[in-house]
């Protein structure tokens, strides 16, 4: 994490300091714009590992003396298999392709997007599985 | 010596692949609901390689039309289709999903976990980018015939009024739909850096290819969105009347600063992962520690910081940019591409050398993109920009690049990792064959080109007089075109012949692997390790296996 923050500092000053050059040198208004948005998301991303470094402190990843045995036990849920992508993506296709064909698709594409969001977020929600993940 | 730990997995309906007696159907089905890193990247590495070979026969249908002047058997339109497709499918169908697909195979197994952060947004990506190409490539089928506005798209060539037709349409939200999927896959891959590496395994010790994928991981994060937003721009232009790219109030230009902010770093989101590649198999056969570790970090994180700043020398002969700002970043970022170099150089200075398949191709790979690098100091010049702009030197140029980067090293990428992908070997003598031919096939069909573009002949035209005096030039690139499209004969037959070829029973077939994947059996478990050794530097592979010479790096 911290070298996260580190990395994605740097890449925000750095973003800011062209900026402001390109600014300075007479950049157009859409450059000035862009390479400062890019700075915004370093920071974001930035700022959000700084929290997270210090709430965390080290982490096993970036411990130099890291043990394997150190994260042994339960690594976390990885889902086996999983039907929802598919319809997700056959969903959010078909809205593209609404705006040319027609309306239509799009309306009824809508419907097939709610429902597969629906189902890929909720896949391992089930009531009474909760407690075994 | 080595610590082993076997950490548990939590998967209700989660039983051991069962290898034997496995009919067509209950494959197919596995493969298509996939949640496995592996799977997803093999899906991702077949599918854009299909796209490199459609696109590939694409270009040798433009080198037969341009072999002798007059038009032979294509129409104008159907030549600017089939250039437009054959770049959109080259960059956006080909070379970036390539990206997503090694990271996908590699990355997880270099950094030592389990799977990437999310794999039902993996398998989600893949099918946006599938869905999206056939979206943008089925534009051949309807009436009017696919986009002929070429990849760049230039306001106002593609608005409505002068591309009418479903085709511009399909390839618009096409790739949108398929930009998706990458903007995804990039946010995938970060949050699996940086939350999911085995114990010990701190970030300056990942090896160049995950450090690599994470920056252009970064790069896509910044890149795509812009693309996104001015494809749905250009797409409400098209459907709605709407003016944002109307050149009565600059949309002319605003069309190419946006296009250009994303395609320029898509430019390093083609070359990074696969510099990681050859940094990957220089070590490995020169048998030494890759030179200068942190100084290849540093380049690739310098590459990464300028790369959002030098679009605009694709637009120097707009005469509306800040020349003196683009051409001193673009000669800047030379800079650490050139330490890149020094770096492999320093690997190979005093390594015992050998040149299996992958070696070649990673030479093969040095050599084309040197050449591509220097024209591109040529061309960060504005007064000899201007000299050669859109004519066959640009062409010349970006394909030395590309092809240099992305399709050597893929192939060396391919032989390299093919053991620990399918758990056999591919044919030596094959893939010599298959380089040869490659390299050559090369070089003959572009390396003419430089001179035809500085005797004036432009891109994207699809005749020529024979009063020109450019048709031996482009008699000879086509010859070379169709000796580089026969090298995919030997590596398809080579593919094929594997099947057969005795299984590695070994970790490692090379020897001398380095990174964590070579730790691991060939092909690597579902969740890929069943024990990870003690991680002490970027070489935990090669520590475990030569625990004589193994050092600890005692903290960088």
């Amino acid at each position: 994490m911290r070298a996260g923050y580190k990395l994605f500092g740097f890449l925000a000053v750095f973003y800011a300091v062209v900026d402001v050059v390109y600014w300075l040198m007479g950049g157009e208004a859409l450059g000035i714009t862009a390479i400062g948005l890019s700075g915004g998301l370093a920071l974001t991303i930035g700022f959000y590992f700084y929290t997270n470094d210090k709430r965390m402190g080290l982490l096993p990843s970036d411990n130099l003396e890291g043990e394997i045995a150190d994260l042994a036990g339960e690594l976390g849920f990885f889902s086996p298999h999983s039907w929802w992508p598919l319809p997700l993506a056959l969903s959010a296709c078909a809205m593209g392709l609404g705006l040319i064909i027609g309306w239509w698709l799009t309306v009824i594409a809508l419907g097939s997007l709610i429902v597969s969001i629906i189902g890929f977020t909720t896949e391992y929600e089930k009531p009474g599985l909760t407690s075994q993940h | 010596m080595t610590t082993f730990a076997e950490p548990t997995i939590t998967s209700p309906n989660y039983s051991a692949p069962k290898s034997k007696g496995q009919s067509k159907g209950r494959l197919f089905v596995k493969w298509i609901t996939s949640t496995d890193h592996k799977t997803i990247g093999y899906l991702y590495l077949i599918t854009s390689f299909i796209w490199f070979l459609i696109a590939g026969v694409l270009a040798l249908v433009l080198r037969a039309e341009l072999a002798r002047p007059g038009l032979q058997f294509l129409s104008t339109e159907q030549y600017n289709q089939i250039f437009t497709m054959h770049g959109t499918v080259m960059l956006l169908m080909f070379a970036t999903p390539l990206f997503v697909g090694f990271a996908n195979v590699i990355m997880p197994l270099q950094i030592g976990a389990a799977d990437v952060a999310f794999p039902r947004l993996n398998m989600l990506s893949y099918w946006l980018y599938l869905f999206g190409g056939l979206m943008a490539f089925g534009g051949f089928l309807s009436p009017g015939g696919a986009a002929s506005f070429g990849w760049t798209a230039y306001a106002p060539l593609a608005s409505s009024q002068y591309s009418p037709g479903i085709g511009g349409d399909l390839w618009v939200i096409g790739l949108a739909v398929s930009g998706l999927g990458t903007i995804l896959g990039g946010v995938n891959f970060i949050t699996t850096i940086f939350t999911m590496r085995a114990p010990g395994m701190t970030m300056f010790r990942m090896s160049i290819f995950t450090w690599n994928v994470l920056l252009t991981s970064i790069l896509v994060l910044l890149a795509f969105p812009p693309l996104a937003a001015a494809f749905l721009a250009l797409e409400s232009d098209r459907l709605f009347g709407s003016h944002i790219f109307d050149s009565a109030n600059g949309g002319a230009m605003l069309w190419q600063h946006l296009f250009w902010f994303f395609g320029h770093p898509e430019v390093y989101i083609l070359a990074l992962p696969f510099f990681g590649i050859a940094s990957e198999i220089l070590p490995v056969f020169s048998r030494k520690p890759i030179f200068g570790y942190k100084g290849l970090i540093a380049a690739t994180i310098g590459i990464a910081a300028l790369s959002v700043s030098v679009w605009a020398h694709h637009m120097y002969a707009s005469g509306q940019v800040l020349l003196p700002f683009f051409s001193f970043m673009t000669f800047l970022i030379g800079v650490p591409t050139g330490v890149k170099f020094f770096n492999w150089i320093g690997t190979m200075w005093g390594g015992s050398l050998t040149f299996e398949t992958p070696m070649l191709f990673v030479m093969g790979f040095l050599v084309t993109f040197l050449f591509g690098g220097l024209t591109g100091i040529i061309l960060a010049s504005p007064p000899l920009d201007f000299a050669v702009s859109a004519s066959y030197f640009v062409v010349a140029h970006f394909h030395y690049v590309l092809f240099g980067t992305v399709v050597f090293a893929m192939f060396g990428g391919f032989y390299f990792w093919w053991p620990k992908m399918t758990g056999r070997m591919l044919n030596e003598r094959l893939g010599k064959i298959h380089f040869w031919t490659l390299f050559f096939g090369f070089h003959l069909t572009f390396l003419v080109q430089h001179w035809l573009g500085i005797k004036g002949m432009p891109r994207r035209y699809a005749d020529y007089l024979g009063t020109d005096g450019f048709t031996t030039l482009n008699t000879i690139s086509t010859i070379g075109s169709f000796l580089l499209g026969l090298s995919m004969i030997p590596y398809v037959v080579n593919v094929w012949i594997s099947r057969k070829s005795p299984k590695v029973m070994v970790d490692d077939p090379w020897g001398y692997g380095a990174s964590l994947e070579w730790a691991t059996s060939c092909p690597p478990p579902r969740h890929n390790f069943t024990s990870i050794p003690r991680i002490r530097s970027e070489r935990p592979a090669f520590d475990l296996h030569y625990p004589h010479m193994a050092h600890t790096d005692g903290g960088h």
